[in-house]
């Protein structure tokens, strides 16, 4: 058995995500939903992330950062650390020529720079407002009864791009129903909330600067509704994780691998 | 039960502050009953002539952050939200047109009320929401209402007698309306003992302000933001100036043993802006990290030396008036003084406040965060109501200080 194993565990807002590593290589990890306890969420996360290695339990996992909105309720971990610099951390570790990233999680946005190592430079995040995070994106599918994972194709397919003037997100659902009433198409309809919330989120990354290279993670990165629209505004190509919602869990295992590279 | 939010303090001298208030604002209604004069007031009205003119003067703006300290702010501002008045109004206008026109809605007020005004005085200048919030109030209470005004100074302190003119002549015409409404004549004299205090305390807190710049820091803006309050509120005091001296000998007898605010001090916050009244222990937040939040802007950033004293003391409030104001005379003034502020208090992050209710301040801070950041210092925005705890989540303010936290560790 390895001594060099860590895990990164990241309790956000709708999902619990757990990575493990063995010497800064990744061997397994897991998404779950979060329940309203987030100890019990970050105890399945790892759970399941260990079931699919076999042979290793809890017990061989040298050191555990908790990072994410639950971090600090995660009493099993060793220590915590934000998930603005694990996600620096986890996507310059993906991509080394990474050098802002913008994180679209479930309740949240975040504008993040960092240095050639991954180190945390500079954040922006969205105050108190649902608009450009996953929430929204979610009620908008309810609300057009369309598959979330299916919005953001949907939105590529429009003829026209319908004005949606409000981000907000209750306001933002009466104003899309309005619409469907009138009759208008919901691949437009989409087009127009998707191009809102980029807009929004384009400004984020306007606080921040942009510095090449651009990679988006968390959920919302699987939306390519929104990642079309925001090379188009950035004029760069988006860098895109295989899984972009375990890039915090990522980055809070590479940094429990450091510490143990440190003792 | 209210909630202590009350940030932790170092200094003894510091906790004589909350006996002083209290006793000011039961002084307040005890000259109300005797029969003097009450003038409600907006900050930057020079409470020395007021004090000189034997009239009692109670700060609204220092009585909406008591309320908001106590966690009492929601339920005043939901009373001046019932009576019209939009969450996007300035915090300490809600709350207080509450007090006025809902009284009936708000919880018990702290120290038992305010003392009903005979007169308003408010200035023209710190913002825009005051004077309507002050004239409404004149109406309402019907009672008389000054405007104390003073000349925009975009290079900061001003050395214009143009300017210094034009402040006399304002004061001049407060004093006028002070007499016609009290029926008592000015006395220069009484006014002159008070600015001769003011002048010996102003000495002493230039002398503290120097001190504040050893590291470690001797004392820091949890003390500060409390320590101000005799300044702004008891000036021209012997009162006043006895607690200075007493915190300078307390900062001094730190320095001299080396006493810090942390064990081990690793890095120096500036705080930018008014801070949230409702949390305070914030302020502490980053002493666990082993940081210190050693200076904060918008009160007293930097303290000046005052001109030589001129035997008319109105004259002389005029000429020391145009050459200490920066806030909110001009930002571009005030975003160079913190630069240089950063630089001589050793600062290496600075936390900006941005309050939505408080336009002028929101719009500055913008363009001091986009020049420190130019200059390569770490900031951090927190954006929440001064007073109204409604607008504040917690949890993503600490998540913001501790990502920020992190970054100027991993700088050090």
């Amino acid at each position: 058995m390895s001594s060099l194993i860590t895990a990164g565990v990241d309790i956000g807002s709708s999902t619990s995500k757990a990575v493990i590593l063995d010497d800064r290589q990744i061997l397994s990890y897991s998404i779950i939903s979060t329940s309203f306890e987030s100890e019990t969420s970050a105890r399945k996360a790892v759970d399941q992330a260990l079931s699919k290695v076999g042979q290793i339990s809890q017990e061989d996992i040298r050191w555990i950062i908790a990072t994410g909105y639950g971090r600090v309720i995660v009493t099993f971990a060793n220590e915590t650390v934000t998930e603005l610099s694990c996600h620096a951390r986890g996507a310059n570790w993906l991509f080394p020529s990474v050098r802002t990233v913008l994180d679209m999680g479930g309740q949240d946005c975040k504008a993040i720079k960092c240095d050639d190592r991954g180190n945390l430079l500079n954040f922006v995040m969205n105050d108190k407002c649902a608009a450009g995070t996953g929430r929204f994106l979610e009620v908008m599918a309810r609300v057009t009864e369309l598959y979330l994972e299916d919005i953001g194709e949907f939105s590529l397919q429009a003829d026209e791009v319908i004005k949606i003037s409000s981000t907000c997100a209750v306001f933002g659902k009466s104003e899309v129903a309005s619409l469907l009433r009138q009759g208008k198409k919901k691949t437009d309809i989409l087009a127009g909330l998707h191009t809102a919330i980029s807009n929004r989120v384009y400004t984020l990354l306007r606080r921040v600067g942009i510095t090449p290279d651009f990679a988006i993670t968390g959920g919302i990165a699987k939306n390519i509704g929104v990642v079309r629209r925001l090379e188009e505004r950035s004029g760069l190509k988006v860098l895109l994780p295989d899984e972009p919602q375990i890039v915090g869990a990522l980055g809070a295992a590479l940094f429990a691998q450091d510490k143990l590279s440190n003792q | 039960m209210v909630q202590s939010t009350s940030a932790r303090k170092s200094l003894r001298t510091t906790l004589e502050v909350p006996t002083l208030r209290k006793s000011y604002y039961a002084q307040t209604l005890d000259d109300s009953k005797k029969g003097k004069k009450v003038a409600w007031c907006s900050n930057n009205i020079p409470s020395e002539i007021l004090d000189a003119m034997d009239i009692t003067s109670v700060f609204l703006e220092n009585y909406a952050t008591v309320i908001a300290s106590k966690r009492l702010a929601s339920g005043f501002c939901a009373a001046g939200e019932t009576v019209g008045f939009s969450q996007d109004v300035c915090g300490y206008a809600r709350m207080l047109m509450g007090y006025v026109l809902a009284r009936d809605k708000v919880p018990e007020p702290p120290y038992g009320g305010l003392a009903e005004p005979d007169f308003l005085l408010v200035n023209s200048y710190s913002c825009d929401s005051r004077l309507g919030w002050f004239a409404a109030m004149s109406r309402t209470l019907n009672v008389p209402l000054h405007v104390h005004d003073a000349p925009y100074q975009p290079e900061g302190p001003s050395h214009s007698a143009a300017d210094a003119e034009y402040i006399e002549r304002e004061l001049r015409s407060l004093v006028a309306f002070l007499e016609e409404q009290t029926g008592t004549k000015f006395e220069p004299d009484k006014l002159r003992a008070r600015r001769a205090i003011s002048r010996q305390t102003s000495d002493i807190m230039y002398e503290i302000s120097q001190l504040r710049k050893a590291v470690p820091s001797p004392m820091g803006s949890a003390d500060m933001f409390t320590a101000v309050w005799p300044s702004m509120y008891l000036a021209g005091t012997s009162e006043c100036e006895e607690f200075y001296n007493r915190l300078l000998a307390e900062l001094k007898e730190r320095i001299d043993g080396q006493i810090g605010i942390v064990p081990e001090e690793k890095f120096r916050i500036m705080w930018s802006g008014i801070p949230f009244w409702y949390d305070m222990r914030l302020i502490n937040y980053v002493e666990d990290f082993g940081g210190i939040v050693a200076l904060e802007s918008f009160y007293r950033t930097r303290e000046r030396r005052l001109p030589p004293q001129d035997d008319d003391p109105i004259k002389d409030m005029a000429l020391s008036s145009v050459r200490q104001r920066a806030f909110p005379s001009t930002i571009i003034a005030s975003i160079d003084d913190i630069l240089e502020a950063v630089k001589e208090y050793s600062i290496d992050g600075v936390i900006l406040s941005y309050n939505p209710s408080c336009r002028m301040l929101y719009v500055s801070q913008t363009e001091l965060q986009k020049a420190l950041e130019d200059q390569g210092i770490p900031t951090l925005g927190l954006e929440c109501d001064m007073a109204d705890e409604r607008t504040y989540s917690e949890g993503q303010v600490k998540t913001r200080l501790d990502a920020f936290v992190e970054r100027l560790l991993a700088k050090a």
